[in-house]
């Protein structure tokens, strides 16, 4: 008994001792080999922070950019690589090592031009293996924006870094730090403030004591931005950062704003700096020759002058100290030492970063906020790279068409619209111009050809046309004896899906027209906090106002519609206000208070309101622009008089959140954008996992799901458009589907998309082009375990059991995707001289029910899938079935050709054997083989190459193309194809009659002659032993 | 009787102990030819043939794929009757079919000095790999395939990259549940994929004269779904292999050769 117990107790220690045990997978344990697409658009890329130039290989070249990670190039900047996918997107510097410049990378995360939308960061990051790992360095977990990251040439375990810091809130881990010990430990060695950071630290090229360090004093809020203070100074260390100096003789008295500075690799007495000033007259370029010592005003040009926060790059050219570029809303170039300066050549405004090629001043990098551009000719005429899908979008939606648009607006890069998926991939070609500036929301009419689309601020609403190509601005306008409307830089725009006609748009009113923009009706109070404390815009800026409408306030920032109740609607605020109305605006309550752990004053950033219960909808809020990262989700079902947290520890803490989607079919199935990537639940909620299957943590701003394919497709904030294909799988998983070894998921009936458009394929070579959905079946599976031993393999049958195809199946833990592209096999072909192209190609199967067979190990595991004609054919059902059945009879000619032309090549072997080892038979086998070989050379072709060298064609090729031909139309058989069927059938049986009469005549003699002397006769296989495939 | 079974059972468990802890790089890889044929077999080996198909959309295409301990290699697929060669190394050509003429070419100066480089890790880049000067590292535990891994990194002979020596590593994903290889990574140097990774998943992992290797490898990018799968028939270990296979054909003289 005692032993019993003993057993009993131990066995109560074993945690997992328990019926209840729930299976719990996370990230790629879950989503095995479900694998997100990415579309782009790439044409006007996406905003650059930090361009770095490999120091002695010049094909090697890095971009840090603002929201789309690290990419690298091996080509000099002709193709760009992503490097840095698993972790934060957003890029303050890239630095190589300068020892070791082809293995070390650090890259030190969060953009450092301080706009409104910026990102975040998380850390300082080093790679020892060219990119292709990372570890985060620790010390810098809360740094948010590390502006620079310098390292000594002469010792490389000597690093600095400046980390600028927290852009909405006081940190204390902003400063200069260093290590001595390759990064293992820091001392902060310049710390001014919690609200001045290191825009940036430079080292002197020649001597690695001194260095520079631009310390300057800023903070933005979700209403206002704050450049300069008495804090905001440049500082000098001539001992490795021990002591620092502030070299400000000469500068204007008062307070400063961003400075930039850049040291002359050619000549480090030649020091250039950029001022914000209390004195407009001085703001501009400020040289030293001196090192520092003294400084002299030259130039305070517009293009030296403008937006300091968002342009304070400085670069000399290496070999010259009087080539100065600029950053700015063209970019500047100065020849002379910066007395005067141009514009760099035309590419896309707002210039970032500018590097020079080690080698050859004339070739020059520029990083804007419409990506990378190249210039030959020092900077006259610039040319973009084309494979950079850094797109960053702020809102998108999808349309019904097939396959769907995806509809959306970037920022400073207008509004577009595109397909999901076009022939060849989706293109730059395939992306339309629905709006100018930023662009932000953009909205299919649900039922006519017409787009909505605006730019900031509402400054215009536009209705598009597309079929007549028109457009009429549409915004609403100030009426009398109504107050000034008040915009979000982001302004909200809906359609209702009860009444087509049916136009929303959020001031810090809603507006409802019925008529498509071209009248309003305001139809709510101010449903803001009103609070004037946030609406100073006039006064933003800090030293150089910046009043540019980003940081308009208390104002409506979303508007949901109820799918099921055109009477509800849904109203967030930029000021944390929650508001609903359930009888189309004549009354609204405030439901705000009933918010539960939400701080005051967040920003809703989206209401999504549900197809599962009117009462239902989900609520983000984003603290960000106060300094929370905190992720916040609620949900209610009684109009907002009770909310639950739906966030769970799961979440990353400064992942906060943009967006919500609830999955149309089942409740508990909900996908999250957030900052730092995107989340899914299968349970309402009470756990997430990220999906990072080809999905890096970048910020998620805007997630919609297309109903008819139950595609997620998302609008991310610096890699375009994000599609994951289908995800009704994740709809099934429940414990008992987990608990399973195999599960296959339901699926619809497939369509066998019928189509041969064109797909040119030009400029690809160094062009993004966006992954199609595919169009074949999708087989889709769980498993329990990765299968690696032993045999698994997966087939395509009949209903009757008979082998269609053999598929390779996918062998991850978790969700499995296979697909198949509704063939059976290519026909087996006589042997020739060349290939026979017409061989290559598979018959596809009938619609109809088929048995896709999992072997694994000993066990077999079956699921019926379901295939249907396309919609659209351009054939009746009988001239199909025509179709196949031709299909069919020439696949089966082109295999009794191929075992006639093997029979014939097995007997000449044979014979060309007898007429060698047998001189008495040599005749007669002779006679044979001549007789054989006649034969052969109409059968297939026997001289000549692949290409131009080619022979004629002979029955086997004439025969191949008319089966290739008919197997692979869509259309009924055509008049000309049954005519050269009749032709090649005839030809194909006098042949066969001609081979029949030399094996009666010629064949008999020599099989008698091998009868007689005992030889065996030649090794023919059974034909269905020849024709086996596998 | 019982005592045997408990001690069998004790051994089992201890066995089983080292799989549980960490590891080092030089372990995971130990472990992995003690526990798929022993190290010294896996020495012995002085040849492997792979016999197999590929799936090229519904066209199938049988394959074989030779390599020998002394750095020869070549593959030979029959596609309508034909054959083509690639990949085909004598230890000093590296050569091919053109698909257009059919006859063989020789590859580039630099491929072939690369693959000479190479050729020593035919049969496995970790078998000698300390011998062969390569350092292998851990990077730590990955989850791939949707299962656990351990990540190793093998840095091997750095090679040429259009004129440029640049360095050159593989990385090997161990299935941390029974320790081989599930996945392997490198850097595509030229052609329209250079810069991106390349993925090679294995699976269908079966014993061949104690020996055991994966019958199934699946080749594509990463972080891209599909790939092209290479789904071995036999696999021949120290068979008899043909000098002759290896050798440049001499240019074949105008006639017609069949």
């Amino acid at each position: 008994m005692k032993k019993i117990l003993c057993i009993a107790g131990a066995l109560a220690l074993l945690p997992f001792w328990t019926s209840a045990q729930e299976i719990e997978l996370k990230g790629k344990e879950l989503f095995g080999d479900m694998t997100a697409r990415h579309i782009g658009p790439a044409l006007m890329s996406g905003r650059i922070n930090d361009l770095e130039m490999h120091p002695t290989n010049t094909r090697i070249i890095y971009a840090g950019t603002a929201g789309g990670g690290v990419w690298k190039s091996n080509d000099g900047g002709a193709t760009f690589n992503p490097i840095f996918d698993d972790y934060a997107q957003s890029i303050g510097v890239v630095t190589l090592d300068p020892k070791n410049p082809d293995q070390i990378i650090w890259v030190g995360t969060g953009e450092t031009w301080t706009r409104n939308s910026v990102s975040i960061g998380d850390g300082l990051y080093r790679s020892t293996d060219g990119g292709k790992n990372w570890k985060e360095i620790p010390g810098f977990e809360n740094s948010e924006r590390i502006a620079s990251v310098i390292i000594n040439p002469e010792n490389t375990d000597e690093i600095y870094v400046g980390v600028l810091g927290a852009l909405w809130s006081d940190s204390e881990d902003r400063g200069v730090y260093k290590s001595t010990d390759g990064g293992k430990t820091w001392n902060k060695i310049l710390y001014i403030g919690p609200s001045t950071g290191a825009a940036d630290v430079i080292m002197d090229p020649n001597n690695p004591n001194i260095l520079y360090a631009s310390m300057w004093q800023f903070r933005r809020s979700g209403w206002g931005f704050n450049s300069g203070g008495p804090n905001s100074a440049l500082y000098k260390s001539t001992d490795g950062g021990a002591s620092w100096n502030k070299i400000h003789n000469g500068f204007p008295p008062g307070d400063l704003g961003r400075i930039a500075v850049a040291v002359a690799p050619s000549d480090s007495n030649v020091i250039y700096a950029v001022l914000e000033t209390e004195d407009k007259s001085k703001n501009g370029l400020w040289k030293s020759t001196d090192a520092g010592a003294n400084w002299e005003h030259l130039n305070n040009d517009f293009g030296l002058t403008v937006r300091p926060f968002y342009f304070s790059r400085i670069t000399v050219d290496p070999k010259n100290p009087d080539v100065v570029v600029k950053g700015g809303l063209s970019g500047s170039i100065s020849r002379d030492g910066g007395k005067t300066f141009k514009n760099l050549g035309n590419m896309h405004s707002d210039i970032h970063d500018v590097t020079f090629h080690i080698n050859d001043s004339d070739i020059m990098y520029s990083g804007t906020d419409g990506g990378v551009y190249r210039s030959w000719d020092g900077g006259a005429t610039f040319e973009i790279v084309e494979n950079l899908p850094l797109s960053q979008f702020y809102h998108i939606s999808v349309d019904d068409a097939e396959p769907y648009n995806v509809y959306g607006g970037l920022q400073d890069n207008g509004s577009w619209y595109g397909p999901s998926s076009s022939p060849g991939g989706v293109n730059a070609r395939d992306w339309n111009s629905v709006g100018y500036g930023d662009g932000f929301r953009v909205l299919k009419h649900p039922t006519k050809n017409i787009i909505y689309s605006e730019m900031q601020g509402a400054q215009n609403v536009w209705r598009y046309d597309v079929d007549r190509n028109r457009t009429k601005t549409v915004q609403p306008l100030q009426e009398k004896g109504k107050p000034k409307l008040r915009w979000n830089w982001n302004a909200p725009m809906a359609v209702s899906s009860h009444i087509p006609d049916r136009f929303y748009m959020g001031s810090q009113f809603v507006h409802r027209s019925d008529d498509m923009g071209d009248s309003w009706t305001i139809i709510s109070p101010d449903l803001t906090t009103n609070d004037p404390a946030k609406q100073n815009q006039l006064e933003s800026g800090g030293l150089s106002m910046d009043n540019s409408g980003a940081e308009n306030h208390t104002t409506i920032f979303t508007i949901a519609e109820s799918p099921l109740d055109q009477n509800i609607l849904w109203v967030g605020t930029d000021d944390g206000n929650v508001q609903v109305t359930r009888d189309g605006g004549k009354t609204w309550t405030n439901v705000t208070a009933n918010l539960t752990g939400i701080p005051a004053n967040t920003w809703v950033y989206h209401i999504e309101a549900s197809v599962h219960g009117k009462g239902t909808a989900y609520a983000v809020f984003d603290g960000h622009t106060s300094g929370d990262m905190k992720p916040y989700a609620l949900k209610t079902t009684d109009f907002g008089a009770t909310w639950v947290n739906i966030v769970s520890d799961d979440i990353d803490e400064n992942a906060f959140v943009r967006n919500i989607q609830e999955d149309y079919i089942n409740e508990d199935l909900l996908f999250l954008g957030t900052e730092m990537g995107l989340y899914v639940t299968i349970n309402g909620g009470k756990n997430w996992s990220q999906f990072t299957n080809n999905m890096p943590p970048v910020a998620v701003h805007f997630v919609d799901q297309q109903a008819k394919t139950n595609d997620i497709v998302m609008g991310t904030h610096g890699r375009g458009v994000i599609i994951i294909d289908d995800i009704s799988p994740l709809r099934e998983l429940n414990q008992e589907v987990l608990a399973k070894d195999v599960h296959f998921f339901k699926t619809v009936p497939f369509t066998m998309v019928e189509e041969s458009g064109f797909a040119g394929s030009f400029g690809a070579e160094t062009q993004f082009v966006g992954r199609n959905k595919s169009t074949s079946a999708r087989i889709i599976y769980y498993l329990k375990k990765r299968h690696t031993f032993g045999k698994m393999k997966m087939e395509v049958q009949d209903m009757d059991g008979n082998k269609i195809s053999t598929l390779t199946p996918g062998k991850s833990k978790g969700i499995n995707v296979v697909n198949w592209n509704f063939v059976s096999t290519a026909p087996k072909m006589a042997e020739g001289k060349t290939l026979a192209f017409g061989g290559f190609t598979p018959m596809r199967v009938p619609a109809g029910n088929y048995k896709i067979v999992l072997t694994k190990g000993k066990k077999t595991y079956e699921h019926i899938i379901n295939l249907k004609y396309d919609n659209s054919a351009l054939t009746t059902l009988e001239e199909r079935k025509e179709q196949e059945a031709l299909t069919k009879t020439l696949f089966d000619m082109v295999e009794d050709l191929a075992y006639m032309v093997y029979e014939i090549g097995e007997t000449q072997a044979k014979a060309k054997a007898v007429i060698q080892d047998h001189p008495k038979g040599k005749k007669s086998a002779q006679k044979l083989w001549d007789a054989l070989e006649g034969l052969r050379e109409d059968l297939v072709i026997t001289t000549g190459d692949n290409y131009v060298a080619s022979a004629e064609p002979e029955l086997r090729e004439r025969m191949g193309d008319l089966y290739s031909s008919v197997a692979g139309s869509y259309d009924r058989v055509s008049d000309a194809r049954k005519r050269n069927f009749e032709l090649i059938s005839e030809e194909f049986s006098k042949e066969k009659d001609r081979y029949a009469a030399i094996m009666a005549k010629e064949g008999k003699k020599f099989m008698n002659f091998l009868e007689k002397n005992d030889i065996d006769k030649p090794a023919v296989k059974p034909k269905e032993e020849f024709l086996k495939k596998d | 009787m019982k005592t045997i079974k408990s001690l069998l059972i004790a051994t089992l468990l201890l066995a089983a102990a080292p799989m549980a802890t960490a590891q080092t790089a030089d372990e995971i890889v130990s472990n992995y030819f003690e526990n798929t044929g022993g190290l010294d077999n896996w020495k012995n080996v002085e040849s492997v043939k792979w016999t197999g198909k590929v799936d090229l959309g519904g066209m199938v295409i049988p394959f074989d794929r030779y390599v020998t301990k002394d750095g020869r290699s070549a593959t030979t697929a029959d596609v309508q009757g034909q054959m083509f060669y690639q990949d085909v190394f004598d230890g000093e050509t590296l050569w091919g079919t053109n698909q257009m003429t059919m006859e063989a070419e020789k590859s580039d100066a630099e491929s072939t000095a690369n693959y000479k480089l190479e050729a020593k890790d035919l049969i496995s880049p970790l078998l000698n790999y300390k011998e062969k000067g390569y350092t292998l590292e851990m990077v730590g535990p990955e989850t791939v395939e949707g299962t656990e891994t351990m990540k190793l990194k093998l840095d091997i002979d750095p090679y040429m990259v259009d004129g440029v020596e640049q360095p050159n590593s593989v990385y090997f994903y161990f299935e941390t549940e029974n320790f081989v290889p599930i996945m392997e990574e490198r850097t595509v140097t030229s052609g329209p994929a250079k810069g991106m990774t390349i993925v090679l998943k294995y699976s269908d992992y079966e014993e061949v004269d104690g020996l055991y290797f994966a019958f199934s490898m699946t080749q594509g990018v990463k972080d891209m779904p599909g790939g092209q799968t290479l789904s071995m028939t036999g696999i021949e270990v120290n068979g008899e292999i043909d000098d002759a296979l290896f050798s440049f054909p001499e240019p074949a003289a105008e006639t017609d050769k069949k």
